[in-house]
């Protein structure tokens, strides 16, 4: 009997305490039914029923909250998360939208847990003082009660992330961001109005207090209004963790902060390398978003301590790991935040100029505070290899095509070669990202022109350089003669040896590419020079094109004014070495004796002329007009020669010379090479005279017609000793220059050339003219007195031509590659092969075009 | 070993591939004998103790000949007991060239072709019948 009365006395008040729950929940505010809880907890809890107890209470809360507020909270978005993917834009286009609808749902579930939160609160009372009344259970009770609160908490959280809408983080997203623009063009305003105040401003406030902001009364309207801002973001960020969105808060303002800040770096560096962003990126993040943080911080700090001053509670979910310790210092949370935020920005900044590399390095002495900027990122980032990969990359897609000239190719090595020592002092990724240019420009041919123009340039007359790359190189080369000067240079047998032993000697480790710093210490020496020439291979290379340059161009000299030459070739010497640019050297001594020997066989012929006056008078012309210049033709690259008979007078003009050159140096003789050099002459007519500077065989053509006007053009070539043909290419100067004029004769294949005496009769052959410009721009490629590199290598090529005859009767065929290494094992001694695969390569196929070699499935076989 | 790259018409070596001491040698039939126009593939072995002992040559291109075996093994007295340390490549390959115009009859290793060399004609035509270029 006891014990059913003692059950209905449960059920009892087990059915009182549902109602009082249940008037509790629904009193919308009213509280008055928490004190007349107590009675009934305490009797239940001496039943032993505590833990139902509490678990029927927060069950209930729980179905409450689930259908009322929740439910709710979710239908305030349902027109966003219900609506397609382009309505949504038009949702976050409006302007106040996530803003006005975030806050005022959260205002609403916020009061709704706030009031079940002080039912929740009643229960622990009731609880409380049962247990005060009841020490021998104190310890089990307390923890039911202690228990309550986060049990509450975690109670909500799971309901609301349970029923969460898979688009909520995205509207948080887009409130964040929307509130953070709007933060940042405040910000912009104020920095626009007064940037000299703010500067300070941000300087005091990194170095003293950062968020000193929130004490100081606002002076100013526009940080007041940023501060009501933060001031709301900073409301809805305490709801949002009051409700236990915590982590996803967080994740979607810094996931807003680092969209901010990745269009801030873009807007900031943008296309523009001229100017060093890096500073002002750093600026910005201790300007917005560090300050926006930093007042969340303070804002959620100071409401947080409000709240359990109030409450007395603290729920575990809603306050911080990391709270503020003290005012004045920057909180570790804040400086966390800091580093994160300039991480980001480093590796956004180095990813944007990575991917613009090419470019940057394209104008590269205006870019180099956009380098600086991105040596900086990659010291903080240390993620040299995306460098590397994807400079290679781009230099595959957009440098090493055929479409790109070589000279663009080298001006952009240098410039990556500079550009990159900036970066990297080490040269370890400079090698990585060289290796593909220089073997892309071994495959071609002109390389070794190009490189050896670019280093001959800068003397051709403004030493002072334009700016070009051309320039560049022979400014590195000054500056590695300066370098270099302490060098002994006089024993050449030692320098690779001493070079190698010092290499040797001076090497370390690659530095790992976590920590390039390391390799500082002991730098490699970065040549340029040396990385150009390591392109061709050989430097006897480089220095044959230059001496067939030097050749070229000294022939065309007609004054003897080389002190840019000399220049030049000093600075190669040191950097090649005395040996190999001996020839070249021997070649510029020629034109200084030539110039000796001229004024000595003038003033000598002179004085003869004087005696013999009579016969001197007849060729009407003196000596004065000839200036030899004399060359030793063992040390130039082989010259072209193409017979030319000079008019009469100016035969007997060279012979006089010759003699008297043998008189004064015999045994030498002089050779006249007639078809090379300049004439300048004038050209007199009835009305007008012109005057021209022209190659010999030119002049020849235009004096032969000093004795009659007309001339049929092979009549002309037999005078003047050169083939029609080709006497046809030359004549056509001047009748492009209106000199000469052109007519059909009698024979098509051998017109009549006449001279023009007067404009009149010019005008009426100008289509005669046009015509005739075609034959102008043909001659002019041909032109060249110095037989190419390609010839000498043809040449010298021709010594194992007998060789790889041999071999192919041998071998039946043979690919270029055997050949290659055939002729590499073999030919060791007398003419060592030295050559390269391409020019092996070259030359076959000359043999092939001459029809002594046949190629067939790429490999060589005998032509039967 | 003097390296000899087609200095005379007709006859030439090369070593083959990267062993110093194999080679292969070429040599075309001398006007006026019956091996006009041919050219024919040798093989020559050196042994480690050359120059002290003769090289190993074989006819690599089926040859019709008195002193040449079905299997390209050639019967000339310098590359056996007459050897001496002064030839080198060069003198073997003309001796062989010779051999060619005028065999050694009294020893014939294809005694068909030692039979039908008289009948100079009639020898041309098996030549030819059984002269297969190499490529």
């Amino acid at each position: 009997m006891q014990l059913v009365d003692d059950a209905d006395g449960a059920l009892d008040s087990w059915a009182r305490f549902c109602d009082l729950s249940d008037e509790l929940f629904g009193g919308a505010g009213d509280l008055s039914a928490g004190p007349r809880l107590a009675p009934v907890v305490a009797d239940l809890c001496a039943r032993g029923l505590a833990e139902l107890l509490r678990d029927q209470f927060i069950r209930s809360l729980e179905g409450i909250f689930r259908s009322n507020a929740v439910k709710k909270f979710w239908q305030q978005f349902h027109p966003y998360c219900n609506s397609s993917a382009v309505e949504r834009i038009k949702f976050c286009v409006q302007e106040n939208w996530p803003e006005d609808i975030l806050s005022k749902a959260l205002e609403d579930i916020c009061l709704e847990k706030n009031y079940q939160e002080k039912c929740v609160l009643a229960l622990v009372h009731s609880l409380q003082s049962y247990e005060d009344r009841s020490p021998h259970r104190k310890s089990k009770a307390l923890d039911c009660s202690s228990s309550l609160m986060p049990r509450y908490q975690l109670m909500v959280s799971s309901v609301l992330l349970t029923t969460l809408p898979l688009s909520f983080p995205e509207i948080l997203n887009v409130y964040f961001k929307k509130k953070l623009e709007e933060l940042n063009i405040m910000m912009a305003g104020l920095d626009g109005s007064d940037p000299f105040d703010n500067h300070d401003l941000f300087e005091r406030n990194s170095t003293s207090a950062w968020h000193s902001e929130m004490d100081i009364d606002g002076q100013e309207p526009g940080i007041s209004e940023s501060r009501n801002l933060v001031k709301n973001i900073g409301k809805v960020v305490r709801d949002l963790r009051y409700l236990g969105f915590t982590s996803m808060t967080e994740d979607s303002y810094s996931s807003a902060i680092i969209w901010l800040l990745k269009s801030k770096v873009h807007e900031l560096a943008g296309d523009d390398y001229r100017i060093p962003v890096l500073g002002c990126v750093k600026k910005w993040i201790q300007a917005v978003p560090l300050k926006f943080l930093h007042a969340q911080l303070t804002y959620l700090g100071d409401s947080l301590d409000n709240e359990s001053g109030s409450s007395g509670l603290k729920s575990p979910l809603a306050s911080r790991p990391s709270s503020f310790p003290g005012i004045g210092v920057p909180s570790e949370a804040l400086v966390r935040w800091h580093m994160r935020l300039e991480y980001f920005a480093y590796e956004t900044l180095q990813d944007l100029r990575i991917g613009k590399l090419f470019e940057i390095i394209v104008d590269y002495p205006e870019s180099s505070p956009a380098i600086e900027d991105l040596k900086q990122c990659l010291e903080y980032t240390g993620q040299h290899s995306k460098l590397v990969d994807s400079f290679i990359s781009s230099l595959r897609y957009r440098l090493l095509t055929a479409g790109a000239s070589t000279n663009d190719i080298l001006h952009q090595y240098v410039s990556t070669i500079k550009a990159l020592r900036t970066i990297d002092p080490t040269g370890v990724f400079l090698e990585a990202v060289g290796e593909p240019i220089r073997d892309y420009l071994r495959g071609r041919k002109d390389t070794i022109k190009c490189i050896v123009t670019m280093l001959t340039d800068g003397s051709g007359g403004n030493a002072n350089g334009t700016g070009n790359a051309g320039d560049n190189l022979l400014e590195e080369l000054n500056r590695d003669a300066e370098n270099q000067e302490n060098v002994d240079y006089d024993d050449h047998t030692n320098i690779d040896e001493k070079q190698a032993w010092l290499n040797a000697e001076s090497w370390e480790p690659d530095p790992v590419e976590a920590d390039p710093l390391k390799g500082s210490r002991n730098r490699r020496k970065i040549d340029i020079l040396g990385l150009i020439v390591s392109i061709i291979g050989s430097k006897d290379q480089l220095v044959n094109e230059y001496r067939v340059m030097l050749a070229e161009k000294l022939l065309n000299k007609s004054d003897f004014d080389i002190d840019s030459d000399i220049r030049t070739l000093e600075l190669l010497k040191i950097h090649f070495g005395e040996s190999s640019m001996q020839k070249c050297e021997i070649m510029l001594n020629d034109l200084i004796d030539s110039k000796r020997t001229n004024s000595n066989i003038k003033t000598s012929l002179s004085k003869t002329s004087q005696t013999v006056g009579t016969v001197q008078e007849e060729t009407e012309l003196s000596h004065e007009v000839l200036d030899a210049t004399i060359i030793s033709s063992n040390f130039w690259p082989p010259i072209q020669t193409e017979d030319l008979t000079v008019p009469a007078s100016v035969d007997q003009l060279l012979s006089d010379y010759a003699k008297r050159f043998h008189q004064i140096k015999t045994p030498r003789k002089l050779l006249w090479k007639k078809n090379l050099g300049t004439v300048k002459l004038e050209l007199q007519f009835e009305d007008r005279s012109m005057q021209f500077t022209v190659a010999p065989v030119h002049a020849a053509i235009i004096m032969q017609f000093q004795e009659k006007p007309s001339w049929t053009s092979k009549t002309l070539a037999t005078a003047i000793g050169v083939p029609v043909d080709s006497l046809n290419r030359k004549i056509s100067f001047w009748t492009s220059k209106g000199v000469l004029t052109e007519s059909v004769g009698p024979d098509a294949d051998d017109p009549t050339f006449t001279v023009v005496d007067s404009t009149s009769d010019f005008n009426k052959n100008s289509t005669v003219n046009q015509l005739s410009e075609r034959f102008q721009i043909t001659e002019e490629e041909g032109e060249s007195s110095i037989a190419s590199v390609e010839e000498q290598l043809r040449k010298e090529m021709t010594v194992y031509e007998k060789f790889i005859i041999g071999m192919l009767t041998n071998f039946g065929s043979m690919t270029l590659d055997r050949i290659h290494n055939t002729l590499k094992m073999f030919c060791i001694a007398e003419p060592s092969y030295d050559k390269s695969l391409q020019q092996l390569q070259s030359f076959l196929s000359g043999l092939v075009s001459d029809e002594k070699l046949e190629m067939r499935d790429g490999s060589y076989l005998l032509r039967k | 070993m003097a390296l000899m790259m087609g200095a005379d018409p007709g006859v030439s070596a090369f070593p083959e591939g990267d062993n110093i001491f194999s080679w292969v040698g070429t040599i075309a039939g001398s006007a006026a004998t019956a091996y006009e126009g041919t050219s024919y593939r040798l093989s020559l072995a050196f042994p480690g103790e050359y120059p002290y002992k003769p090289p190993k040559v074989r006819f690599e291109t089926p040859c019709f000949h008195p002193n040449v075996d079905a299997h390209g093994n050639i019967c000339l007295d310098i590359l056996q007991d007459k050897w001496s340390s002064a030839y080198d490549v060069r003198t073997i390959l003309l001796s062989i060239q010779s051999l060619l115009g005028e065999p050694n009859n009294d020893s014939p290793l294809n005694t068909q072709a030692a039979a039908l060399w008289p009948n100079q004609d009639e020898f041309r035509k098996m030549v030819e019948k059984l002269y297969k270029p190499t490529a």
